[in-house]
Order: structure tokens, then sequence, then C-alpha cells
């Protein structure tokens, strides 16, 4: 074979990781090839699953979709397949693998092959426990371009349940992975726009998991104001710069190696070093995108309080992965006793409960902290398994004895 | 095509340091194909996990890859490789012809990049055997290389599905009158071409030009290419030092892995090792030398010849004629287009 004549004079830069052949890629081909989706900000009718899938194809950077369908995740590929078919001429692709274990052995190769592309994919419950030995190669992998998008559904499947409660998610936090949920069309597609330049961010480079409720929010309609490309590619280029380290095509580089005890420690000193990064960066990531687009942009917590003025008040966690403890204890710091409703199944007193009662456990006098779970297999959480809840919650605070970790449904405690 | 001595004196991207045990013919084979690839073409290397990973990708120690004394900015001597899980070279590969084609396709990427995947026999055709399939069956333009040692070696010599019958591995025992492995092997080769591979060969380096014109045709190649490449394993198949080629030789002349080459829309053609047994060295030749089958044959003190342990007769005669079979075999596929 023999190299064409080239009209790219290649900068070779010495990093840590190996030689990087700057513009060996030359990614304003790659931009200059997308076609816009919108160029003027619109509202549509959307559910989650289109909302995530919009987001996705108006990034330049995002142009193979690899996929295997799973209920309640399978519309965000339809939807993307839909697309690209629609632009046979155009340059993003779909890649149909044969099983939830090859997408992410296929994202893993693709990631580090161009670390400046995105590559996401959807998927729900078992699909994503299916990819789950790649999901921790990808974890610690430093390739922060691979986004997995996570719609919740029960894990697992004895008995199968389809509806969406978050123990698929939960039960992936170790993975490495940034997880965020979000709630409602216009969130799930505002987080999957801002969560690659939270993962490709140079301090961070960790993959991210944005997460939303299956069914609830993955299949029902709402009005959903979607951004001009052009708009989204001015923020998303602020964030995402050429990373620092080579890929596999741009680079003299390895991937995936061994390493004894010895240099072990210092490969999760820097993971964890890196997810830690995400307290710092994140806020900055949301309020920029407040200050372009009007809408509130990531956060620790999901805007919320409690419909009656009174002593009760509600936070919503949308961070849970890393875990904002630091937010949590301030949050929280001056309550009397704080009820924890779990959604997902956990054999002790829910995941949630446990971060949560970590996050205070240093402070002088902490509050109480009391666990509940409610909404499991995405069951409604109806006014009277509130009441219930909240009763629990109550008579802890004038002294009785009541039972932890009970699983609430139509207003009983089972 | 380049002459062999121009190939043969290419700087290869395996380079010294790599902790194969000394005789494995995996180096030879990781030596002469990084000779092939050096061809003016970048090159990519994906690898699951196996004795070639774990003896070639040691941070910081033993990372015996890449191009030495090429000048590190010369972009088309650049060596990148990438190790994932035990089953996803192949998919691993796929998705970089994948970015590499998409980029090249808008103009983003203007210099040719190759993609080979390495996975043992474990790795391709036990827990891989699906991806490698389905790889296959995308007709992804890339060389899949699978250095079948016959076993699990990486972790102790255990069963895998491309085992010699009755071979002794650590999880078919030759124990008391079990006489080891008890399975018939995968049929690999016919699998690759019916999965829609363009290029399919079982060829090892013992058979040098042959295997660097195989691998070079593989790199040429539109679709799928697929290199099962026998690889004698010193510590598992318990040979003198010194016997890696002969054996690769003997194995693949007396019909347990026939070197064979096939090409989709040309045929193929088993080579080296005619259709008629008589005309082959005796299984025996190639079984003696191995402590694997030590349970099966025995060299008598007084002839020197070869001959079946008492009371294991039966087992040698299903040996050969399943090897008789495997012959005829390739050589019916051979036929097929
Ligand atoms: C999912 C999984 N199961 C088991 C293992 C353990 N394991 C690592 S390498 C290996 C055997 C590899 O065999 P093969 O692919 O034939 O390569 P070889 O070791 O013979 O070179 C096994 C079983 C693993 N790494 N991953
Ligand atoms: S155990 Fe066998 S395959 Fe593995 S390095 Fe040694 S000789 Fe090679």
């Amino acid at each position: 074979m023999t190299t064409p004549e080239l009209t790219v004079p290649l900068l070779r830069i010495q990093t840590r990781s190996g030689e990087r052949y700057d513009s060996a890629i030359d990614l304003e081909r790659v931009r200059a090839a997308h076609r816009p989706l919108h160029t003027a900000r619109t509202e549509v009718t959307a559910d989650g699953n289109t909302a995530a899938a919009i987001a996705t194809l108006q990034m330049w950077r995002a142009v193979i979709y690899p996929g295997f369908p799973i209920t309640p995740s399978t519309k965000w590929i339809e939807t993307v397949a839909a697309h690209v078919a629609a632009q046979p001429d155009g340059i993003k692709r779909v890649k149909l693998l044969e099983a939830e274990h090859a997408v992410a052995d296929y994202m893993a190769g693709a990631a580090a092959a161009c670390r400046d592309l995105v590559f996401p994919t959807a998927t729900s419950s078992v699909g994503l426990d299916h990819m789950t030995e790649t999901t921790r190669s990808l974890g610690a992998s430093g390739l922060g371009n691979v986004m997995i998008i996570d719609v919740y559904r029960a894990t697992a499947n004895y008995p199968l349940c389809i509806e969406g409660d978050p123990s698929d998610t939960l039960a992936h936090r170790d993975d490495g992975f940034i997880q965020i949920a979000a709630r409602g069309k216009q969130q799930i597609y505002d987080t999957v726009l801002q969560a690659p330049c939270l993962g490709m961010h140079p301090d961070v480079m960790t993959p991210t998991m944005p997460g939303y409720y299956g069914i609830k929010d993955s299949h029902r309609n709402a009005r959903l104001t979607v951004e001009a490309d052009s708009a989204i590619h001015a923020f998303q280029d602020r964030w995402i710069r050429p990373c620092p380290l080579p890929g596999l095509i741009n680079g003299d580089t390895a991937f995936g190696n061994c390493v004894t005890s010895r240099f072990f420690q210092g490969f999760k000193l820097e993971q964890k070093r890196r997810m830690e990064k995400v307290f710092e960066v994140l806020p900055a990531i949301g309020g920029d995108f407040e200050r372009t687009f009007g809408r509130p942009g990531l956060a620790f917590f999901d805007a919320a309080g409690w419909p009656e003025s009174g002593g009760v008040d509600l936070a919503v966690v949308s961070m849970l992965t890393p875990f904002p403890s630091a937010a949590v204890r301030e949050k929280l710091r001056r309550a009397r006793a704080v009820l924890v409703v779990n959604q997902a199944h956990h054999m002790g007193r829910g995941h949630l409960t446990l971060d949560v009662a970590d996050a205070l456990g240093n402070l002088p006098s902490a509050p109480r902290v009391l666990s509940a779970f409610a909404g499991l297999g995405g069951a409604d959480v109806s006014e009277s398994t509130w009441e219930a809840m909240l009763d629990v919650g109550r008579r802890a605070l004038a002294g009785e004895d009541v039972a932890d970790g009970r699983i609430y449904h139509e207003g009983a405690a089972l | 095509m380049s002459s062999y001595k121009e190939t043969a004196t290419r700087e290869s991207c395996f380079q010294p340091g790599s902790t194969l045990c000394p005789g494995c013919m995996e180096s030879v084979a990781f030596q002469n194909i990084g000779r092939v690839t050096d061809n003016g073409v970048k090159t990519i290397f994906t690898i699951g996990t196996s004795c070639g990973e774990v003896s070639t990708l040691a941070f910081p120690d033993v990372v015996a890859w890449g191009r030495g004394n090429a000048p590190p900015e010369a972009f088309e001597k650049s060596f990148s490789i990438i190790h994932n899980v035990f089953e996803s070279a192949p998919t691993l590969a796929e998705s970089i012809r994948d970015v590499a084609d998409v980029l090249t396709s808008c103009g983003a990427l203007q210099r040719p990049v190759q993609v080979l995947s390495f996975s043992g026999d474990g790795g391709a055709i036990a827990i891989g055997l699906r991806p490698l399939l389905h790889t296959i069956h995308r007709r992804t333009r890339i060389t899949i290389t699978v250095l079948v040692n016959e076993f699990f070696a990486n972790t102790g010599f255990q069963y895998s599905p491309a085992a010699t019958p009755f071979s002794d591995t650590s999880t078919t025992p030759a124990v008391g009158p079990t006489p080891g492995n008890l399975n018939m092997p995968l049929d690999y080769v016919h699998l690759a071409i019916a999965a829609g591979a363009d290029l399919v060969a079982q060829i090892s380096p013992a058979h040098g030009k042959l295997f660097m014109k195989t691998v070079e045709k593989s790199l040429e190649c539109q679709g799928t290419a697929v290199l099962f490449v026998p690889a004698p394993c010193i510590s598992g198949w318990k040979y003198d030092d010194g016997r890696t080629v002969e054996l690769a030789l003997l194995g693949a002349r007396c019909g347990i892995f026939p070197t064979f080459i096939w090409e989709r829309g040309q045929g193929g053609a088993v080579k080296d090792c005619p259709l008629e047994a008589s005309e082959r060295p005796r299984i025996e030749e190639f079984l003696a030398p191995q402590r694997r089958f030590a349970h099966l044959v025995e060299t008598r003190k007084d002839t020197g010849e070869v001959v079946a342990r008492p009371g294991r007769e039966q087992t040698l005669e299903k040996l050969r004629a399943w090897t008789e079979s495997n012959v005829e075999r390739l050589y019916a596929l051979a036929k097929l287009k």
C-alpha cells in the first residue's frame, strides 16, 4: 500500500502515554460533515428516548451509534437509525451488534481509536448487566468519550419486570462511570448534551452514564425545547478540547496493560482522583449551560421542594456517582431526621440510605437517618404511600421505636 | 507482493523483552506478522487476554511492542495496541476499522490504517465464538488471527474446543482408564467460511514463506481474513527444547492441523498434507514427543517404533480415524467457492 498525497502536515507530541500525532485526524472535517437537525430553537413533542436520541444526533462528535435493543431503551436506537437511514450520504452510522457485551467492547475500541469523538449507546437492566465485564474496563480506561444512556429498569429477570426502577444503574455504582439521574424529557435532553463535556474534561476523563426512568419517562410524551445544533456545538466546544492523550489512530500507544499490585495502586488512585474532579467541574458546566440556554444545567440535586409549607422538605439527588456527600451534608445538616426513599431493591437499608448516612456521619449532631423503599419496579408512589412513609418519620421524631427499611406500596408498609 | 527477503528484513513491531516461554510458537508468529505489517501503513493490533497478552503488555516492565528503531515522526511506522477482555479482540478491531473508515470518508483521516486482532483459541472459539462469528459476518475489513495452542494456556492448560482428541489437559486429565479429552474439536475453519470470511487459512510460521505471503494477502483482503495459526506450546504440549517448528510441521503434515488456504470465489487448497494417508507421516510421530499424549503412545526400546500403550490401541485408532476425517473435511472445504 502507498500513502496518498497528504495535505495536512503532522505535528508530533510526546505524552506520558506515548506519541500523539496532532492533525493526523482533522476534526474540522468531521464537524463540517455534520448535517444539522435543527437550525433554530424549536418546540417538539417527544418521549424520553427520543429526547436522548435527538441530543446525541445533534452532536457533531457522535458519528457511530452502536446499539442493541432492550425494553425500555429500544426507541433510542430506532430513532437514531431512522435519522441515519434518511441521510444515506451523511457520515453518521448505526452499528448493530450481536449483544450488549459486544456493544461495550465496540465502544472501548472505538473510543480508544479516536478520543475526540463521542460514542453513545442506550441500554437497560440486563442489557447493562450484559455489558458489565467491559463497563468495568471502560470505567477505569480514561475514555470519557463513552456514554451509556441507562433507561432504568428493574434488574434482574426473576421476576422479569420491564418498568423502571434504578436498580440497574445502582448495581453498577462501582463500574467507574459518572452516573447522573434525569427526570422529565427536558432534563433528559439537557443532561445528555452536557454529559460528554463532563466526561471528556481533561481533569475528569471518565465515561458517563446518564439515566432516566423506564416507561414513565422513556415512553411518555411531553413538550421539549430543542436547541439549534450550532448552539449546542458552541457550548460543547467550550468544554470539549482535543484529548491530551494519544488514541490508537493518532498515537503510538498501548491500552489495557497488565500490572502487578505495586502499580495497580497508582492506576486506581488516578481513577479516583479523576472521579473526584467531577465535584469541581460539574457545577461549572451546569452553570454555563444555564447561562447559555436559560434552563438549569447539571447539578447535584434536582430542584425540588415539598408542596406544603411546614417542617418537611424534599431533596432529590441527581448525582449518583460520585455521590455528592459534601453537598448532601450541607443540605441536611440542620434536619432533625432524614427519611431516605430508595427505589431499588437492596439487601440492606438501601443504596441511597448508606450514602446519605455516610455523608451525615461526621456531623457533631447528626440527624437520624431512616430508610424506606417505595416505587420498586417502577410502581407509582402514591400520596397515601408518601403519607405512610412520613408517618414513620414523625413517629421516629416523637421518640417511638419504628420499623426501618420497610417496603411501602399503595399506602401500606409491607 | 513483497519478496520474502525484503519482508524478512523489515522491522517487526514485536520487540525484545516478552516473557513468552522460550520456544513458544506465538513469539515466532508475532515476530513474522510484525514484519509483514511494516509495510508503510500505520498498524493497530487488538489482543484478548491470553499468553500473548500477559507476556507482552505488562506495564511498565514488558511492553514488547512498537517499532523500536523507527524515527518517532514516522507516523506510518507508529504502532498502537489495545487489550480489553478475553473474548473481545475481533470486536475491538472492528470498531477501530469503522472509526478509521468514517474518518477517512469525510477526509479527516488521510493516512491508511491496518487493523489486526489476536486471540487464543479459547478467546476466539470458546468464550468468544459469538463475537468472532459476528465480526466475520459483518464483513469487517480486518485480519483476525487466532493462535491455536489447543488450551487455555494462560490459566494452566485447561481444555479448549480446539484440543486434539485424547490429549491430556488439566480439565480433561488422562487419569486411570480415561484417555484425556473425549470431545471432537470444533470445526472452526468451516465456521469462519460459513460466517462470511473472504480469506480463511490454517497455517503456522513453520511454513515460513507461505505464512508471510498469507499474512500479506490477508492485509490486502477487502473483507475479513481469518488466520488460524497452529501454535505448538512447549509448556503445555510438554516437549523438549528445539522441537517447536518440527512439531508444527509434523502436525500439519500428518493431518492433525493441515495447512489450508482458502479464498472466497476462488476456493482453496490443502498444502503439504496429501489426501492419501499412506503418503503422510504417521500420527504417532507427532504424538510421541509430547507428554500430553504420553498416556496414549510409547516408544519401544528395542525397535524405536512408536506404538499404542497397552489398552490404548482402540483410542489410538479412533484418533487416526478422526485425523483421516479431518484431512478429508479440509479437502472438501477447499472445493467450496
Ligand atoms: C470472562 C473471563 N473468564 C475467564 C478468564 C480467565 N482467563 C484468562 S486467559 C484465559 C485463557 C485464555 O485462553 P486462550 O484464549 O486460548 O489463550 P492462551 O492463554 O492459550 O494463550 C482464561 C480462561 C477471563 N480472563 N475472563
Ligand atoms: S504456555 Fe505455551 S502458549 Fe503460553 S507462552 Fe508458554 S509456550 Fe507459549
